[in-house]
């Protein structure tokens, strides 16, 4: 099937917050999902981006039932390791199911990485689900390691109240 | 020894924050990984698009550690989004040199992180541990915070720059 891979820019945000919506929901997480298309548009396409996106797009003729035909999307940003530098972490990736099996995942991690090089990143991140398995299987194809269980690292966050509470004098 | 001041950090100390680096990388088992270097440092921290930023912690002379070193301690940090919650604060590195350990060092500059994570409305500050530092997973306990991995399931993957460029070719 036909597709292309571009950069995400701000007539985009309405079917990004449609698939941020999709994944969340098939991550089970749909009521942790706080932000809006407004949100998106301000920071992803202002001055200083706090995150930057890809799209996968299909002809006309392969759209949706529902007439989408922005498919897939990647969100990444640009972070820093103390070890090695530069690198990029893509937080989201996501192909809508009826899409998938047709290469187009794996084209929008390839522009990631691509762009992670361009910029002389020495690393690319991200996190998985550990149910996730067919996610996991995919990357694993890809040369990725799973840091959480070869090194032990955890992913830990402080919010809200917490987060308050720590700023306070 | 109460008497520190937490500063943000200058292109000077560029040396000190590699020298803490290594340092805190040798505590988790991994300094010969380091391959960062002060020039690296400089352009990534310092020019005019700044991949990172760092708070330092700095004692007065008469203070100084065997060495002779009065910058002793540093947190580095970004921004980051979550497509669900919008910017976070993303805690790269922290760490205080031993002999200053106790004094409220890494208290005060968690404090000062999380009031930059409020003030630039970040609803969240993240970080990695590794599982066998138990300490200081209860100190971050201690203060709220939550282990993802733990209780939402989520791993770490990383792909290095090997399998990225076998990656742009396929």
């Amino acid at each position: 099937m036909d597709f292309s891979i571009r950069a995400a820019n701000v007539e985009d945000c309405k079917d990004i917050t449609r698939m941020i919506m999709e994944l969340a929901e098939y991550e089970k997480m749909s009521d942790h999902v706080k932000i809006s298309q407004k949100d998106l548009e301000q920071d992803g396409f202002s001055k200083n981006p706090f995150f930057h996106g890809i799209i996968a797009e299909v002809p006309e003729q392969h759209k949706t039932k529902e007439g989408h035909t922005k498919v897939g999307y990647a969100l990444y940003f640009y972070a820093y390791s103390s070890i090695k530098g530069r690198t990029i972490y893509m937080e989201d990736l996501y192909v809508m199911p009826e899409f998938r099996g047709k290469g187009i995942g794996k084209a929008l991690m390839s522009k990631v990485a691509q762009l992670g090089l361009a910029a002389a990143c020495a690393q690319l991140n991200f996190t998985v689900l550990d149910w996730n398995k067919s996610s996991r299987d995919f990357y694993f194809s890809q040369g990725c390691f799973n840091v959480t269980s070869d090194q032990g690292y955890h992913c830990m966050r402080c919010e809200g109240e917490a987060l308050e509470h720590l700023a306070q004098p | 020894m109460a008497n520190f001041i937490l500063r943000k950090a200058e292109s000077k100390d560029v040396s000190d924050i590699l020298r803490l680096i290594k340092e805190l990388a040798k505590f988790e088992e991994m300094e010969e990984q380091v391959i960062l270097t002060e020039k690296d440092l400089l352009e990534d921290g310092f020019g005019d698009h700044p991949f990172y930023h760092c708070l330092v912690a700095e004692v007065p002379k008469e203070h100084q550690s065997s060495e002779g070193y009065t910058v002793i301690a540093f947190a580095m940090y970004y921004f980051t989004y979550d497509p669900w919650i919008g910017k976070l604060l993303y805690l790269e590195d922290f760490y205080v040199m031993q002999d200053f350990r106790g004094f409220g060092i890494g208290s005060q500059i968690l404090k000062v992180l999380s009031e930059t994570a409020v003030k630039t409305r970040c609803s969240s500050m993240h970080f990695i541990v590794a599982e066998n530092n138990k300490c200081s997973i209860e100190f971050y306990k201690r203060r709220g915070a939550a282990d993802l991995s733990y209780e939402e399931g989520w791993r770490l993957f990383a792909i290095d720059k090997e399998d990225l460029l076998k990656m742009t070719t396929k």
